[in-house]
């Protein structure tokens, strides 16, 4: 009897198994609803029985499904192929509604609140998300969104009403098996996981009907510092990603509803034109700048501020600029034009870390540049479209009237292919120039973003070694194969120099940062109310002038290691480089700057003061030297690398593409046994179309 | 007839030697799912220091890393210590939670007596619950003097 209720309980527990396989392969079980087109979706029973979904999205199964046991949960995930049927509401029913324009869009993420605190060049941003469950049964929010791409996120906390659970880092795979169990049992759980360096996942599961759960995230990066102007960015939503058709890890961008759509593993939902959600966005910006701050400005957003010093600055988001869909761009300029302090050290049981802004030398200023040969690429894929191209157009414009004739240029557009004006550099006479004018002109967007063809067509373009060649390409970045493009610039290079032009409000930063580091040129961004003239202006006095060279730091008595980036950039006169290190011992004393220009060599010293801090500074030198990592892989992408990220990352506690965030309530189960997952919708861009970007068709 | 009764009878007596296999196969496949049964639970840590004003602390939290994963770490229950405590990356590796929280409110402000200080959140394999170990490394009043306190844990959330 008693060994006939151990097999009673060995199948029980079989049986459970059983059941719980079958719903993690999420099987095909349904059969498309007639008039919704050819839809994919996955459900399951309730109670042992059949189920007919209310909503379009909802499935009548078509075989019987195991009775759930008490420890399982369903979920019900959409899937809609490429030719499917949009899903216009996510769960059955009851949900709370948000009326805009006409179209109810109810959505997860209610409120962005952003809190930076700028101290020296280094900014700590705190983000709190705002998630709530506006429908009438328990939901995951899944909610991919943009951060900067050098920003180290070192902690993560899931906050439920009182009650605040710090998030643990963990390996990728590790910490998504943990969620997905979490899931299933019921518990409330959050995972952050990396797409790009500057794009994210939060995955917030078993948020019940009314609840609200915050995540907070904290990062640290630094500043980019032009021209004497410190610029801090905080980016809002990922602008639609194009994918080339042979790639299969982009980031896809598909219509809300169209969960799958794309066919890539990571994937951005975007409102339809009209529609409109009810999640908004707050920004706070402290700036403690040390020295006197002259002017500050925001072109992107309507701004209040107070400065109640000289040194200090409090800037908000003015209240008629809450809806988040383009870059926050806050720009000031300090007394002298010199980031004070520019030398900043932290000491902690790992050690020493060290953070050094290196200046262009000032005799570089007073060297003239060689002839030039510039060819501008345009990107005039669809996203383009609009004021985008009008505003890089404006650009190009700019620079072929104030080339020297002595120049020569080119001009080469791309879209699904790459044409351009003519076959090689022709000089910037009048006439060359009114050619180029009525070129560019005749040039419209359309189609899809093959920028790797315009990458090959620039560099592989016949040169002519009297002059520089300087590269200026101008695009959104809208792709999601980054890494073959950084590749192909690199394989191409030459002597060659590359600078990337972001045009438009929400572009890809890590993309055009890359291209630069990688091309050896430098990165500008052109926003849609920018004016191209000045950002042009500029880039033309940084090119008057040669860039140093073979740049070395020589540290004098103090014991250095582990610098990055490995190679010092060359400098371009009004681009200081920032250099982050580690440092044994008690350091004193001068650096001093070496590099070569226009044949000459260079050098420059600095006093360094070794007692300013900064408590960032390991976070930031581990994921510099992540980034170092992540470029090695585009040359020889090798598991010992991978090892290395994964490994760095754990050991500073920072989001890589290898870890991530993982934080689980387990005091208890949530209620109701039934759940959906619904991806938080953005809006498109400022001045991006949806309908050359995402609904193509 | 006679074969018949003849099959019949070998037929019983191979079931009646294959149950207990069978029996014993099926117990082996229940041990075996039992053991790959993932269970999330949530230990609450206190420490007890008394009529002292707790200021800080270090202690550590571990279980068997094959076994054990730390998933979350929760902030405790006086004002003083409501921000969860940050953990020690390298020690978290081997499922070994090394906290440690400090406070430099005044001493009426801070917790006396027996106070939870954290709460750790985690995920376990198996058809019971391991072993874990906590040792306080340290513990320090407002003024910054080691004190003498007692630290335990219980765990909440049981599986079920």
């Amino acid at each position: 009897m008693k060994t006939r209720y151990y097999a009673f309980i060995a199948l029980t527990a079989i049986l459970t198994s059983c059941a719980r396989q079958s719903q993690n392969t999420t099987a095909r079980l349904g059969e498309p609803s007639p008039g919704y087109g050819d839809p994919e979706y996955v459900g399951a029973l309730e109670e042992g029985r059949h189920e007919r979904a209310r909503a379009s999205h909802f499935m009548t199964l078509s075989r019987p499904f195991p009775r759930l046991s008490r420890t399982e949960e369903l979920w019900v995930i959409t899937r809609v192929g490429s030719g499917g049927q949009t899903a216009d509401d996510y769960p059955t029913s009851g949900c709370i509604r948000t009326r805009v324009n006409g179209r109810e869009v109810p959505l997860p993420l209610k409120h962005t609140d952003v809190k930076a605190s700028i101290s020296a060049y280094i900014a700590s941003v705190q983000v709190r998300q705002e998630f709530h469950n506006p429908f009438s049964e328990k939901i995951e929010a899944v909610y991919t969104f943009p951060l900067p791409e050098n920003a180290a996120v070192n902690e993560f906390i899931m906050t439920i009403g009182e009650r605040h659970i710090r998030g643990i880092i963990r390996e990728r795979e590790e910490a998504e098996e943990i969620y997905r169990e979490a899931k299933h049992q019921g518990y409330t759980a959050s995972l952050l996981t990396q797409e790009r360096p500057n794009i994210f996942t939060q995955s917030v599961a078993n948020i019940e009907p009314g609840r609200e759960i915050d995540i907070n995230i904290t990062y640290f990066h630094t500043l980019a510092f032009v021209d004497g102007w410190h610029e801090f960015v905080f980016p809002m939503v990922v602008g639609p990603r194009f994918n080339p058709p042979y790639s299969h890890d982009g980031v896809g961008a598909v219509g809300r509803g169209r969960t799958g759509g794309s066919g890539q593993p990571a994937e951005v939902q975007y409102l339809r034109p009209g529609e409109r959600s009810g999640h908004d966005i707050a920004v706070h910006v402290d700036v403690d700048a040390a020295v006197k701050i002259e002017e500050f400005n925001c072109v992107t957003h309507k701004i209040r501020h107070e400065a109640p010093e000289a040194e200090r600055l409090s800037v908000w988001l003015a209240k008629e600029n809450v809806i988040p869909n383009k870059d926050f761009v806050l720009r000031y300029r300090v007394a002298g034009n010199r980031l004070k302090p520019g030398l900043l050290t932290h000491r902690d049981e790992r050690g020493g870390f060290f953070s050094l802004v290196v200046y262009p030398p000032r005799q570089q200023q007073e060297l003239r540049r060689q002839p030039l040969e510039l060819i501008f690429v345009l990107d005039c894929s669809g996203s383009m479209s609009g004021q985008p191209l009008k505003q890089a157009k404006a650009a190009i414009e700019w620079s072929l009237k104030h080339m020297e004739a002595r120049d020569t240029f080119q001009i080469i557009n791309f879209s699904e292919s790459a044409s351009k004006m003519g076959r090689a550099p022709i000089p910037a006479t009048p006439a060359n120039v009114r050619r180029g004018l009525d070129y560019l002109k005749s040039l419209e967007s359309e189609g899809g973003t093959m920028m790797i063809e315009g990458i090959k067509a620039a560099l592989d373009f016949p040169h002519d070694p009297g002059r520089l060649r300087f590269v200026c390409f101008l695009t959104d970045g809208y792709i999601g194969n980054e890494t073959e493009i950084f590749s192909a610039i690199d394989e191409r290079l030459d002597s060659s120099r590359l600078f990337s032009f972001g045009v438009g409000t929400s572009v890809n930063r890590y993309l055009l940062e890359g291209m630069a580091r990688i091309g050896r040129g430098a990165v500008a961004y052109v926003d849609l109310k920018d004016d191209a003239e000045r950002i042009m202006e500029s880039f033309f006095t940084r090119i008057s002038h040669p860039a140093l060279t073979d740049v070395q730091v020589d540290w004098g008595d103090v014991d250095v290691t582990d610098i990055f980036p490995r190679t010092i950039p060359d400098l371009f006169v009004g681009r200081p480089v920032i250099i982050t290190g580690r440092y044994n011992g008690n350091p004193r004393g001068a650096i001093r700057v070496t590099g070569r220009a226009a044949g000459e060599t260079i050098e420059s010293r600095l006093s360094a003061n070794w007692k300013a801090t900064h408590p960032a500074l390991a976070s930031i030198w581990a994921r510099q030297q992540i980034s170092d990592l992540e470029e090695r892989t585009i040359r020889n992408d090798t598991p010992r690398l991978h090892t290395q990220i994964k490994q760095l990352a754990l050991d500073y506690n920072l989001m890589s593409a290898y870890t991530s965030f993982i934080a689980v309530d387990s005091t208890r189960r949530t209620a109701g046994r039934r759940g959906t997952t619904v991806p938080v919708a953005v809006p498109v861009p400022e001045g991006v179309r949806y309908e050359t970007t995402v609904d193509k068709d | 007839m006679s074969t018949l009764n003849l099959f019949s009878a070998s037929l019983r007596l191979c079931v009646s030697a294959l149950k207990p296999c069978c029996y014993l196969m099926l117990l082996f496949l229940a041990a075996q799912l039992s053991a790959q049964q993932l269970h999330f639970a949530a230990f609450d840590i206190f420490v007890d220091s008394k009529n002292v004003p707790l200021a800080a602390y270090q202690l550590e939290f571990s279980g068997p890393a094959d076994h054990v994963r730390i998933t979350g770490i929760e902030g405790g229950q006086h004002e003083a210590f409501k921000t969860p405590p940050f953990y020690d990356p390298k020690a978290i590796q081997q499922e070994r939670v090394i906290l440690a929280a400090f406070n430099e409110a005044p001493a009426t402000k801070l917790p006396t007596g027996k106070t939870r200080v954290a709460t750790i959140h985690l995920q376990f394999t198996g058809p019971q619950r391991p072993d874990f170990s906590l040792k306080l490394h340290t513990a320090a009043d407002s003024e910054g003097k080691s004190i003498s306190t007692k630290a335990t844990f219980t765990q909440r959330g049981l599986y079920e």
